[in-house]
């Protein structure tokens, strides 16, 4: 699960000198809400939202009886230099789709410019393409039965849930684990293609593995 | 009283699993004997005008599923293969001669409607149909019934406009797959939610695509809903859609697996339930196309909550 992967290679990018109607008019028509800033060398240089391109105008707009056509010269007349954010948080090409995650959340920022070790922008990858990727992993609308399972928290509870299933020859499309409230025991979220899971949950019973029924969840 | 059409044929009961899945399976040709014995015994049977159905015309099979789909089907079945694509429908030498008389009995139901020779018609078939789509079968289903049955409606009784509703527990992905970009067949599903049940899908955003937006219609439900949660959907989503899109029958896809002593889901419908629904249907069939509707089987897998709830079903169908 590799940043190259998934990123967009197609950049819509934008020099530090242009104005911020250049900007604006760039993201409308792309329907994107960043682009990144090149500099003369073609190396990355800030990053410039839509965000940005609103603030420089809410002086203007604040005023009343102030025009559209007032805020458009604001922004005419405003270079990308002026407002971008130098310090770029930017993921390179060798990174993981775990790292763009992080620093999607811990920077609070909505897209990650891909660079190379030139320096130079290869993609992007956003918010959303990072959500694409793990609907994908979790087997979110992939025809399927979901099952949850608690087990002991040591190895070999995983491989034992798995070896059930392959006996019944049923094909597993996701498989997610994580902690469980209560300690030493670990939650399974199991995806299978099957609408048969009756006698898959049985044996998983019988096993001597807890299947959470979803009634259970009903608050 | 109303003219209700059975439409019933001995050999569904000949789909079945071999002998190394027969144990874990659950669309057994027991639900069938279930359903005519229960129906029977009700008195229900003979009040019903009985339909034997025949093979259809394979052009009505191709309205819906693709050519490749069907050579493939045929083919699995003839090589002897016991599961389709080794997934979870089972097959037998007999299963694709069994599925095209199970849309031929759709086909049988849909035709003795719309000809006026009765007003509704239940048709007691298997396999089940709702999962299967353009391509495949799954799910337990071979053919989607319902959907030649729509195709069939308009291609050869000059029917425009057709509202399907699915009431199975599971969401009919098939049914949705193949009318979603279509919209002059309205498919309305309640469901228990992907989250918690196959087939994962039917989410309440999903509402058709292009020249379909908004003729698809979803009411995912959570687990543990019942008679009074079925009620309060039913009443908040249909009456707008109907309105709008003005159908000229209706079609039901109809599951019995939300009963609450089915094993497969986590619904809490009971045969009363059941009762209500299909009132519902009727009084919107009643008040907007003569009253027709064609009901197809889809699941129910515990015997007597199946035997219980088609009788309820077929009574209101009937009516008084």
């Amino acid at each position: 699960m590799f940043v190259v992967r998934r990123m967009r290679k197609e950049v819509v990018t934008i020099h530090p000198s242009a104005s911020l109607f250049e900007a604006r008019e760039l993201m409308r028509g792309n329907d994107i809400h960043q682009l990144p800033v090149i500099g003369e060398d073609g190396g990355l240089v800030g990053i410039v939202s839509n965000r940005d391109i609103r603030q420089a105008t809410l002086p203007v707009a604040l005023i009343r009886g102030a025009t559209e056509k007032e805020a458009d010269d604001i922004l005419r007349s405003t270079s990308v230099e002026k407002v971008m954010t130098r310090k770029v948080i930017a993921a390179t090409l060798t990174d993981t789709l775990e790292d763009a995650i992080v620093l999607l959340h811990d920077f609070r920022i909505n897209a990650l410019p891909v660079v190379d070790d030139q320096g130079k922008v290869a993609g992007i990858i956003t918010r959303t393409d990072a959500l694409k990727a793990f609907i994908e992993a979790l087997g979110v609308g992939e025809i399927s039965s979901r099952l949850e399972v608690v087990v002991p928290d040591r190895p070999g509870a995983l491989a034992a849930i798995v070896s059930i299933i392959k006996s019944f020859n049923v094909n597993i499309t996701s498989l997610l684990t994580t902690g469980h409230s209560e300690e030493e025991k670990r939650a399974i979220f199991i995806r299978v293609a099957t609408m048969n899971v009756l006698p898959l949950k049985q044996a998983i019973r019988e096993a001597g593995f807890e299947i959470l029924d979803p009634s259970c969840f009903h608050l | 009283m109303n003219r209700v059409a059975y439409v019933y044929h001995p050999d569904y009961l000949l789909h079945a699993p071999s002998l190394e899945y027969s144990d874990d399976h659950a669309e057994l040709p027991s639900r069938l004997a279930a359903i005519t014995e229960h129906l029977a015994a009700a008195g229900l049977s003979e009040r019903m005008v009985s339909v034997i159905p025949g093979y259809p015309d394979m052009s009505d099979i191709l309205r819906v599923h693709s050519r490749e789909y069907v050579q493939r089907l045929e083919a699995a079945c003839r090589r002897g293969d016991t599961v389709l694509d080794a997934e979870d429908t089972y097959l037998c030498r007999d299963s694709y001669r069994i599925a095209l008389l199970s849309a031929g009995g759709a086909i049988a139901g849909a035709r003795a409607v719309a000809s006026g020779s009765v007003r509704r018609a239940f048709c007691a078939v298997r396999p089940p149909g709702h999962h299967a789509d353009r391509d495949s079968g799954k799910g337990f289903c071979l053919l989607n019934n319902v959907a030649v049955a729509a195709r069939y409606l308009q291609a050869k009784h000059g029917i425009s406009r057709v509202f399907i509703i699915d009431w199975d527990v599971h969401h009919g992905n098939g049914t949705q797959a193949i009318f979603l970009e279509d919209p002059s067949v309205f498919f309305f599903s309640i469901h228990e939610h992907p989250s918690f049940l196959y087939p994962g899908t039917g989410r309440r955003w999903e509402t058709g695509k292009g020249a379909g937006e908004g003729t698809t219609l979803n009411s995912p439900m959570s687990p543990g809903a019942g008679d009074l949660e079925y009620r309060m959907a039913f009443e908040e989503m249909l009456p707008a859609a109907v309105e709008l899109f003005r159908p000229e029958i209706f079609l039901i896809s109809a599951g019995f697996d939300a009963h609450r002593d089915d094993p497969l889901a986590d619904i809490h419908i009971t045969a009363e339930g059941y009762r209500f629904m299909t009132r519902y249907v009727v009084g919107l069939a009643d008040r907007y196309c003569g009253g027709r509707i064609v009901s197809v089987l889809e699941g129910g897998y515990e015997l007597s909550a199946l035997g219980a709830s088609v009788e309820t079903h077929v009574q209101e169908l009937l009516g008084t």
